[in-house]
């Protein structure tokens, strides 16, 4: 019986290795790629194409972003401080949220669960949300606006409920409300830190959605000072679109120096660098135990 | 009946902590999301610049019509629907399965690496993605045919094979989102007790039915409310994938134009705002409908795994 | 219902302001630039109570218009924003403010989304007092649905002199059921088309000049033969814009455009509007691209190619381009010599072949007030300086003068490189209020003047451009067409199909059933009563 079970085990196991590794090299391919095409003369990747080792390297695509780094580090200082104030305020209503609603003595709880949810399924469009938030809200070229519209989504409120449901069993919240705990209590010493998987998984979304968002720069900065990072990401991409798209006819042409494929391609890699290192941070509340163990001690 | 009686305002009182906890979230979608859905009477009316949205004149159901103008509406929305059907299954058995074999990988330094590079997808742009396939893909000096050619293999002319597209496109999709589905699931197979392994293999269950028999179902929840959200949106998104894979190249249009991208062509150039809204009032309509029953049926079996 | 919506929309707003602002304002120190211009927007009752004490008098007021309370005007261009904004905002203002008791914002919109986002200024009711606009940015659809505030009654109350500046068959050219919409850029340039080729391997094979479409295939089939390794056109995923519309303009004799649902205009008989869409002309045009196709002068998942259409010229990837315009074809050729200053670069307007070439219309580079504008007056009392007065034209066309740019011979030099100066030659975009008189040319520009000069012998006027088309009543026609033009006709125009006639057929036949005849029918009749109107014959 052991043996067959070892057996089961070893076989197992090569299967992980093997699927995961497999996905894994899938995933670094194009990486690579964009790696190597950010070390590659531009003109080279024009001709040639892209190539796993460049054709001809290049550092030009990095020293035009560096020469001149000031609007890209401050944006890095706009999107981190969007992403920190962000994801923390965003984690304290979404986990209050999903606490409340996986409630079982709340009675509305489904209902408010469907008033939430339900704005995933309609919307009024782009221009009214544009206009409450610029004419109404007046929010125009404020940190608010990038940070406001991104705080919840119905995914993230119902995911945590989801998680805090399976990590808080239902004695624990009945045994400390006989203690004589309230619900905020309960909430804050208790629930929070058996979520902390849950916790750690929506915190990194939202940190993710926080860090990838250019759409609110493109929509509601004016001020080049308040750009997040991503942006600039974008707005090499699209003022190369932007060319390929404008026939002769328009007349335009621009003064100053067109982006190139290779400023594309390390600005891609500056704007995802730090992130990156996000998620082994978030990894390390992914330990199985953690939960069950503070419940019992 | 009295309890009934005393109703929403004993609640109120009685919870009155857990409703102030709610509060800041649903004054943010009262102002965020609900707000704005004035908007959807745009849907009904001739834009007007200089008229207020309730004075411009009210047409029917005639912003409705580009939609079927062109008289591919059906194929646009079988189109939609079964690549997100396809995008919801395949998305979601890898995710399980992927979550699941590295739950049993003990090698730290590996497990984390790779967890880490399968996450790396999720961080190229479509655009940037677009211009490697490209780059894979082109027929003269496409990656693909230059190694098919070495290998004296015939070449593949892949942006004229609209068939090999139904494949393509899942593919991308799959490999830019499963990262981020797999740590969903990853962080839910954390909060299975251990417990529960303990005793199935005193039971004399080997790993893969432990696998099977714990971890699997014990997703179950977490699987339904990506389920839910996904059907939800089930003919929208996924926008920037078609996009800026496919683009201009109409060859490939029956088999990837989606509604998204069929909208977002038809509008460009136009300002009408009617027409957008029009045409996303049938994306939700149908949407709604199909999140309604499923969720009704989810109901019925299991009130746990209900979203609402 | 709306009170309450604000309401709490503001108690909300404020919860979160206050909560995200201790960090945020401490991340705000490092860069004081000029005076905050989010805090203007995010009040702007406040910024313009506090400021009417400011120093107005009214007496010097140059005007005929109400300075008596200061303003703030939201300007808006297309594109990036130069580094140096701040500064030369700083310094307009300072001049602005003395004189028109106003201040000026200038916004930029970026490239990203641009098109999102001019939709959404006008329709969204923001404030916005000065926009550009152009042929491009559908500033005749825009103007003929109310999106504008005419002009005419403004003018020479608040703006008399860029009244008397603007030649009256320009005011004319740009009115849109009698309206003027926008003050037109006066400086006259071209952008026809022209053939690009490179110079170098033209002689070195002995190849002809490309003058038409049978010289230009001439050329590429030297070109493919020789030098194998090249590809022969450059081309990219816009093969309507960058193939079809070319094409026209050389061989079929097209009024301009493009011409949208397949309709066919031609200079010569304007009065005569068909369906090219299915003529034997489309089917004899498609027949040459579809050759071309085959003979592989370009890629064949061209329709996949994100590349710019200069780019492949630049790094020799490429030796020839259909057509460009004088200024593109001339920065191209720069561009190409500074890294390979042994290659020439080529160029023939399509002027040579077809006998003429039109300027560019009024309504191709423009300022407009829109209908929102609180300030119209002063907005337009501002746009009159940015365009007459030599201190605010140059100062927002070139910089300053000595930090960012000398004058040498009368030519403009840039000091330094793109990267370490804040502001390029017209690093605003400033193409709508150029004016000739102060204008101030790089040296490289000399070529493009010298072609300018050659089309002004053979200049005719542009009977297209001043056609505002109403599609309200064809909308849905009009997408479903779109789709139909981008399914089937796209892949005609890059050659793809290998029996053009059944191609054709196919096409037409989904067009007619999204609707095609209603459409050309429409069109047809609003050209007509337009031709009728401007006594084109």
């Amino acid at each position: 019986m052991k043996i067959k079970d070892d057996k089961y085990t070893g076989l197992f196991k090569f299967i992980a290795y093997a699927v995961i590794l497999l996905a894994s090299i899938v995933c670094l391919f194009p990486f690579l790629l964009i790696i190597s095409a950010s070390f590659t003369d531009n003109a080279s990747i024009i001709t040639d194409g892209f190539h796993l080792i460049p054709k001809k390297f290049s550092l030009d695509g990095y020293n035009l972003i560096f020469k001149a780094p000031e609007p890209v580090l401050r944006a890095y200082g706009v999107t981190v401080t969007t992403t920190v104030i962000g994801t923390f305020l965003g984690l304290f209503f979404i986990t209050m949220a999903g606490y409340v609603l996986q409630r079982r003595d709340f009675k509305y709880r489904n209902f408010f669960s469907f008033v939430i949810y339900f704005t995933t399924l309609f919307g009024g469009g782009l221009v009214p949300w544009y206009m409450l938030l610029t004419k109404y809200l007046n929010l125009v070229d404020t940190y608010t606006v990038l940070i406001f519209p991104g705080l919840m989504t119905p995914f993230l409120i119902i995911l945590m409920k989801n998680f805090i449901r399976s990590a808080v069993p239902d004695e624990v919240t009945e045994s400390a409300k006989i203690d004589g705990a309230n619900d905020f209590k309960i909430y804050y010493r208790i629930v929070l830190q058996l979520s902390m998987p849950g916790i750690a998984t929506v915190g990194l979304f939202l940190a993710l959605a926080y860090w990838n968002d250019w759409f609110l720069s493109s929509l509601f900065i004016n001020d080049p000072h308040r750009y997040q990072l991503q942006f600039y990401l974008y707005n090499i991409i699209n003022t190369i679109a932007f060319i390929t798209q404008m026939g002769a006819g328009s007349g335009v042409s621009l003064g100053g120096d067109i982006p190139t494929e290779t400023t594309k391609m390390a600005m891609s890699l500056i704007v995802t660098g730090p992130i990156l290192l996000l998620y082994p941070f978030a990894q390390r509340y992914f330990v199985k135990g953690l939960t069950i163990g503070a419940v019992k001690g | 009946m009295p309890i009934r009686k005393r109703g929403f305002w004993y609640e109120l009182i009685k919870n009155r902590i857990l409703f102030l906890m709610l509060l800041p979230t649903l004054l943010f979608f009262l102002i965020n999301n609900y707000t704005p859905m004035v908007g959807i009477y745009y849907a009904f009316v001739r834009f007007d610049f200089n008229r207020s949205l309730f004075n411009s004149e009210f047409i029917g159901l005639e912003n409705f019509r580009f939609l079927w103008q062109s008289g591919i509406l059906s194929k646009l929305t079988v189109n939609t629907l079964g690549y997100n059907a396809v995008f919801i299954l395949s998305s979601n058995v890898f995710a399980i399965a992927c979550a699941v074999l590295l739950s049993e990988i003990k090698l730290k330094w590996f497990k984390k690496l790779t967890q880490s590079i399968l996450f790396l997808p999720y961080f190229v742009s479509f655009v940037i993605l677009s211009a490697i396939v490209y780059n894979v893909f082109n027929y003269e000096h496409g990656f693909l045919n230059t190694t098919f050619k070495g290998l004296g293999i015939d070449e593949v002319d892949v942006y004229n094979s609209p068939k090999l597209w139904y494949l393509l496109i899942p593919f991308f999709y799959l490999w830019k989102n499963i990262g981020y589905s797999m740590v969903i699931y990853l962080a839910s197979i954390t909060g299975i007790s251990d417990e529960y392994y303990e005793a199935a293999k005193i039971d004399g269950a080997n790993i893969f039915q432990r696998a099977r028999y714990i971890t699997v179902p014990m997703l179950k929840s977490t699987f339904i409310i990506l389920l839910l959200f996904a059907l939800g949106s089930i003919m929208k998104g996924q926008f920037d994938l078609f996009y800026q894979l496919i683009g201009n190249n109409g060859v490939l249009y029956d088999t990837t134009d989606i509604l998204d991208t069929y909208v977002y062509r038809s509008l460009k150039v136009t300002f009408d705002m009617g027409m957008a809204s029009a045409a996303g009032l049938y994306q939700s309509l149908f949407g709604f409908v199909l999140v309604m029953v499923v969720n009704a049926i989810i109901r019925k079996i299991n009130e746990d795994y209900a979203l609402f | 219902m709306i009170t309450k919506r604000r309401a709490s929309a503001v108690i909300l707003s404020s919860f979160i302001l206050a909560s995200a602002l201790s960090a945020c304002s401490s991340n705000n120190n490092g860069n004081s630039a000029s005076p905050s211009p989010s805090k203007s927007s995010a009040s702007p009752s406040a910024s313009a109570s506090a400021s009417e004490s400011a120093s107005a008098s009214p007496s010097e007021n140059p005007a005929g218009i109400d300075t008596s309370k200061h303003v703030t005007l939201q300007f808006y261009m297309l594109g990036d924003a130069p580094k140096d904004l701040s500064v030369i905002e700083k310094k307009v203002n300072e001049m602005s403010e003395k004189e028109l008791n106003a201040t000026v914002k200038f916004n930029f919109t970026t490239w990203t989304n641009w098109d999102q986002k001019y939709k959404l200024l006008l329709s969204s009711g923001q404030d916005v007092d000065l926009i550009f606009t152009a042929d491009w940015t559908q500033y005749q659809s825009y103007a003929k649905s109310g999106a504008f505030l005419p002009l005419e009654d403004l003018l020479p109350k608040a703006a008399p002199t860029l009244q008397q500046f603007v030649p009256q068959d320009m005011w004319d050219a740009v009115k849109i059921d009698g309206h003027i919409y926008t003050v037109p850029a006066t400086f006259k340039e071209y952008v026809n088309n022209g053939f690009v080729y490179r110079e170098d391997l033209r002689k070195k094979y002995n190849l002809p000049v490309p003058k038409d479409i049978a010289s230009f295939e001439e050329y590429l089939d030297g070109i493919k033969k020789n030098e194998p390794s090249i590809q022969p056109l450059s081309l990219n995923a816009d093969v309507k814009g960058n193939m079809m519309d070319v094409f026209r303009e050389i061989n079929d004799d097209t009024v301009g455009g493009p011409l949208p649902y397949g309709i066919g205009i031609k200079y010569h008989s304007p009065n005569d509007v068909y369906s090219y869409w299915g003529s034997d002309e489309q089917i004899a045009d498609l027949k040459v691209i579809q050759r071309w196709q085959e003979k592989g002068f370009f890629p064949k998942n061209v329709l996949n190619v994100q590349d710019t259409m200069q780019d492949g010229i630049v790094t020799g990837k490429a030796a020839a381009q259909l057509g460009d315009n004088p200024n593109r074809f001339n920065d191209t050729k720069m561009k190409m010599q500074s890294t390979h200053p042994d290659w020439d670069l080529g160029y023939t307007p399509f002027a040579v072949t077809r006998g003429f070439a039109t300027p560019v219309h009024p309504i191709h580079n423009g300022f407009a007030i829109p209908k929102s504008s609180k300030n119209a007056e002063r907005a337009l009392a501002f746009y009159e300086k940015m365009v007459t007065d030599k201190r605010y034209n140059q100062l927002t066309e070139y910089g300053i003068e000595g930090v960012n740019y000398t004058v040498e011979d009368g030519y403009y030099k840039m000091i330094g490189d793109s990267t370490s100066n804040g502001f390029a030659r017209e690093g605003m975009q400033g193409w709508a209020w150029r004016n000739p008189e102060f204008m101030l040319f790089d040296k490289s520009f000399d070529g493009v003047k010298a072609i300018f000069a050659e089309l002004d012998k053979v200049a005719k006027p542009d009977l297209f451009t001043g056609f505002a088309e109403d599609y309200s009543s064809y909308q849905a026609e009009r997408a479903a067409l779109e789709q139909v033009e981008k399914q089937y006709f796209y892949p005609l125009y890059a050659g793809l199909v290998k029996n053009v006639e059944e191609g054709v057929k196919t096409a037409m036949d989904k067009a007619n059933k999204a609707g095609l005849q209603k459409v050309q029918d429409a069109y047809k009749t609003q050209w007509l009563a337009y031709t009728a109107e401007k006594g084109i014959k």
